[in-house]
């Protein structure tokens, strides 16, 4: 009542000339305080189980698996990280910055892979290379007649190529993006001062570049931390599949909540680092006579571009697709089988792709509409609380789906029971998961659109809840609109908290995908998994239209 | 003024966010007891006599294309029930049961071993039912008051490829697995896996706590490769990746189906030795279901002969219920020395045989 009241009454700082010391609207503080008080819950909820998981607990864990499951899962994280960037700034480079032929097809397709949850890409390449067994050994030992040892995709190594192959795009549409709105003259300097190609790239591009790539990759090495399906596929543990292996092991949920203590500490740093990246970003953009700079030409070396490019885009994208589309015909020559796999039942693939729709969709939606007050306040009045509230609402990318799970079961089962019965909690959890893409997508949207027209619009009389729907709603929808397709993507691929919180009878696509590959029925798996890539390409093609009209503006 | 008020707000609201998590934090959480008591003592359902309808929420530990068929004929058998399957692994599923102890969910549980249905028990997740078709079912496959129901049952054997291991040097005891010459090529599942954990527990019972420790830092040592599921172990020894596996009997027999060049050894056999392990697959009706007579229709068509048929025909299981055909393929269990050991007792103490397993470090 009261805050209605103050909301829609005229506000008396409106005719304060200093706009930076305007003081924040209680109604908006309060709205923007209780979303970060609920994106914040879990984590200060399973911080506290884990601090008081028992000194025997922490004991018993400290010299058993601590440090190995540190050693794997940060050697893990370092070692993708380092892939995707030096995969993702060659090719971005090649892209943005050379002749190489068919940059336009290659700027597509080699974005394309988002849409593949890299736990399909390795479920499909371990069914190719595993030794002896897969289907490249098998063809090539039946061609030549002797047995053949392909590189086996298990272990460190095969986790490391096979996430670096499904994640390098985050790096390469970020690095992208930078290498486009790069002056020309930077480069002319360097090269003018002496450097060739190389060196002007090496000291100048790149170090300009270094705060964007820097918050990429520290994005990556966060969802290394948060990987799940690759890494247990892969036979590789780290501490995401530890946890979930003692959440389902175990009947004990204190050794959980101390290995996602861990975790989320490990999380936290790095998200520290990429906050911290994210606030130097700005730097290289330069106004003024903006022009591109000229392609390099790459002369002898296209041939070698173009199979990098061709390798990297066959690999992450065309071996994957031509596989589940091959599994799903061989699914349907077997008519019988094939019924029971189409049918238009709940249990038949649509209502696996229905569920998946419509719980990302609302999530997203949910995500953005949260995500207003906190994004509204940090870029309207931008302060150190409203600052703080908005860093707050990142803690999403260092709560791995594991460990969301983990807190939603604690904590929804014992005070909202009703709930936890139903698909909203698995709804609840992608929120809490993915709002940081929503604050940032909400943040960005807003800083574009000067608060001058809103405070004309207030002016002429407008209260400002009104104000705001009628002025700045409109303009900044796009931009909400992206960051909810991108909440969307990333929800539909989410696998361990679906797992781990689905109610009976609502089962997802990746959660099929996952259940029919861990019992090897890959005929069985690949039309959900082909389904699920479709329904994710979707939300991606709108997302990479976007940035190729930001480029073309 | 209004910034030292904001502050306090932001303050207050901070401090109310910690104290409601503590707050609910305190609230006490199911702990695992070993008691092999039920928490409550629980009236035994009746036989069903009620029709049967509704929806029945099933959890199943099995993998599906194994109860499917099954849940289809009992559809087939009571038309009117719509069946809402919920798949997963046994430990998975069997967390969430305890967790929705006060809400339950689930109206009847189905695992591939009795590991996981004792816990359920002892945690007092189950409604009695003796199941009249349970009658002949061996007491140590069956909880005597009804709280959880053996369905069929497995061996633990030695799997291997025969292209790689001829058939004279293939281990016949599963205390080989540790020896050196095997290093790095036998696969096994690992410790969430609910097979692997009664093996351990049955072990304890046998040879005694200091044996098995032994023998697992062996297999650790001996660098086996653990899985989460048998089905990986089967294909990669069936496709040679490993030269052994210890796995249930059918999974070899599912491999021998897809045309891989595997046999078995049902090992221990020699005199003195423990003999070979038998697990169950198990069936309990879920306390607090909303669909109890349904759930005990289920059971009761488990254990009848055209269930158990179906167990031993689409997965060469060795059917409970005395009368039932094996599978033409599956060697019998007649005149084999079977390990001594009372299953359901020995899978009571479920900390001891996590805590063994966790302090060698299986995976």
């Amino acid at each position: 009542m009261d805050s209605a009241a103050q909301l829609s009454a005229p506000s008396r700082w409106r005719f304060y000339s200093n706009i930076g010391k305007r003081p924040m609207p209680l109604p908006l503080l309060l709205a923007a305080l209780a979303v970060a008080a609920f994106i914040a819950t879990p984590l200060v909820y399973i911080a506290y189980r884990g601090a008081a998981g028992g000194a025997d607990v922490w004991l018993r864990l400290a010299q058993t698996r601590l440090a190995g499951l540190m050693f794997n899962t940060l050697s893990l994280a370092v070692a993708v990280t380092g892939g995707t960037l030096v995969i993702g700034v060659t090719l971005a480079w090649l892209v943005e910055r050379t002749d190489l032929p068919g940059r336009t097809l290659w700027r597509w397709l080699l974005a394309m892979p988002l849409s593949i949850p890299a736990f399909i890409g390795a479920m499909v390449h371990v069914a190719l290379w595993r030794p002896r067994g897969g289907m490249v050994p098998q063809l090539l030992s039946g061609w030549l007649g002797y047995p053949v040892d392909t590189p086996s995709p298990f272990g460190f190594i095969g986790a490391a190529a096979m996430l670096t192959l499904f994640m390098y795009p985050y790096v390469f549409l970020l690095s992208a993006a930078a290498f486009r709105t790069l002056h020309a003259s930077l480069e002319e300097a360097a090269r003018s001062l002496g450097r060739g190609p190389w060196g002007a790239l090496w000291h100048v591009i790149l170090p300009a570049l270094k705060p964007g790539l820097g918050a990429g990759a520290l994005l990556v090495a966060l969802d290394i931390l948060a990987e799940y399906g690759t890494v247990v596929l892969l036979r590789y543990q780290t501490f995401s599949s530890a946890i979930f292996l003692q959440l389902s092991g175990r009947y004990d949920r204190s050794a959980a909540a101390v290995l996602s203590a861990v975790l989320i500490v490990l999380g936290g740093a790095l998200l520290w680092g990429e906050v911290k990246f994210q606030g130097q970003a700005r730097f290289y953009q330069m106004t003024g006579s903006w022009r591109p700079a000229p392609p390099t030409p790459l002369g002898r070396w296209t041939p070698l571009a173009l199979a990098l490019v061709l390798l990297v885009v066959g690999m992450s994208l065309v071996v994957p697709v031509v596989v589940l589309v091959g599994w799903t015909l061989q699914g349907w020559l077997d008519t019988s089988y094939a019924a029971s796999v189409w049918r238009f039942s709940a249990q038949g693939v649509w209502g696996y792709a229905f569920n998946s729709v419509w719980s990302a969709g609302l999530a997203a939606v949910l995500a953005v509409a949260l995500s207003l007050p906190v994004a509204y306040l940090s870029a309207r009045y931008p302060r150190r609380t409203s600052q703080a509230l908005a860093r707050l609402c990142q803690v999403g990318y260092a709560l791995p789906g594991v460990v969301i799970a983990l807190s939603l079961i604690l904590l929804v089962n014992r005070a909202l029971p009703f709930l936890y019965t139903t698909p909203l909690i698995v709804v609840l959890a992608y929120v809490l998961r993915h709002m940081p893409q929503a604050v940032r997508s909400s943040e960005a949207a807003l800083a574009q659109v000067a608060p001058t027209m809103e405070e004309a619009a207030r002016s002429l009389g407008r209260p400002p809840l009104r104000a705001f729907v009628n002025v700045t709603l409109p303009l900044i929808l796009p931009g909400l609109f992206a960051g909810g397709a991108l909440v969307f993507l990333t929800s539909l691929k989410e696998l361990p908290a679906t797992l781990l919180l689905r109610p009976a009878g609502f089962d997802t696509l990746s959660v099929r995908v996952w259940i029919t590959a861990s019992e090897g029925v890959y005929t069985q798996a690949a039309p959900a998994a082909l389904l699920l890539i479709l329904c994710a390409a979707a939300p991606l093609y709108f997302l990479l239209k976007r940035e190729m009209r930001k480029r073309d503006a | 003024m209004f910034r030292k008020l904001h502050r306090a707000v932001v303050a207050f609201t901070v401090v109310a966010l910690i104290i409601t998590a503590c707050g609910t934090a305190a609230t006490p959480t199911a702990q695992p007891t070993a008691a092999l008591e039920p928490a409550t003592v629980a009236p035994t359902l009746a036989p069903t006599e009620a029709p049967v309808t509704g929806a029945l929420v099933v959890y199943s530990g099995r993998k599906e294309p194994l109860i499917q068929p099954v849940l289809d004929a009992f559809k087939a058998k009571y038309p009117d029930v719509e069946i809402v399957l919920k798949s997963g692994s046994n430990s998975e599923l069997a967390n969430a049961l305890i967790e929705e102890k006060a809400n339950p969910q689930g109206d009847v549980f189905i695992t591939t071993e009795v590991f996981t249905v004792q816990a359920l028990y002892a945690e007092g997740v189950f409604e009695n039912y003796v199941s009249p078709n349970a009658a002949d079912i061996p007491a140590q496959y069956r909880q005597v008051d009804g709280g959880w129901t053996g369905v069929t049952a497995r061996a633990r054997v030695i799997m291997y490829n025969t292209t790689l291991v001829k058939p004279e040097d293939a281990p016949q005891s599963i205390f080989d697995l540790t020896d050196p010459k095997w290093q790095g090529q036998v696969a096994a599942a690992g410790s969430a896996n609910g097979s692997m954990q009664a093996q351990v527990a049955v072990l304890r019972e046998l040879v005694g706590e200091g044996a098995t420790e032994d023998w697992l830092a062996g297999l650790v040592a001996n660098e086996v490769t653990f899985f989460d599921s048998h089905t990986d172990v089967r294909k990669a020894v069936g496709a040679g990746e490993f030269k052994i596996g210890l796995v249930n009997h059918y999974y070899y027999y599912l491999q021998q189906a897809e045309g891989s060049p595997v046999s078995v050894v049902f090992p221990d056999q020699g005199d003195g030795q423990i003999g070979v392990i038998v697990n169950a697959t198990a069936a309990g009706i879920v306390k607090g279901g909303r669909n109890p007579e349904a759930a005990k229709a289920l059971v009761d068509f488990l254990l009848s002969g055209e269930g158990q048929k179906l167990f031993a025909e689409l997965n060469y299981e060795y059917p409970l219920v005395p009368g039932v055909a094996l599978h033409p393929d599956v060697q019998s269990l007649d005149g084999l020395r079977l390990a001594d050991v009372n299953l359901a007792e020995a899978t009571v103490d479920l900390d001891a045989t996590f805590d063994l397993m966790e302090k060698v470090g299986l995976p």
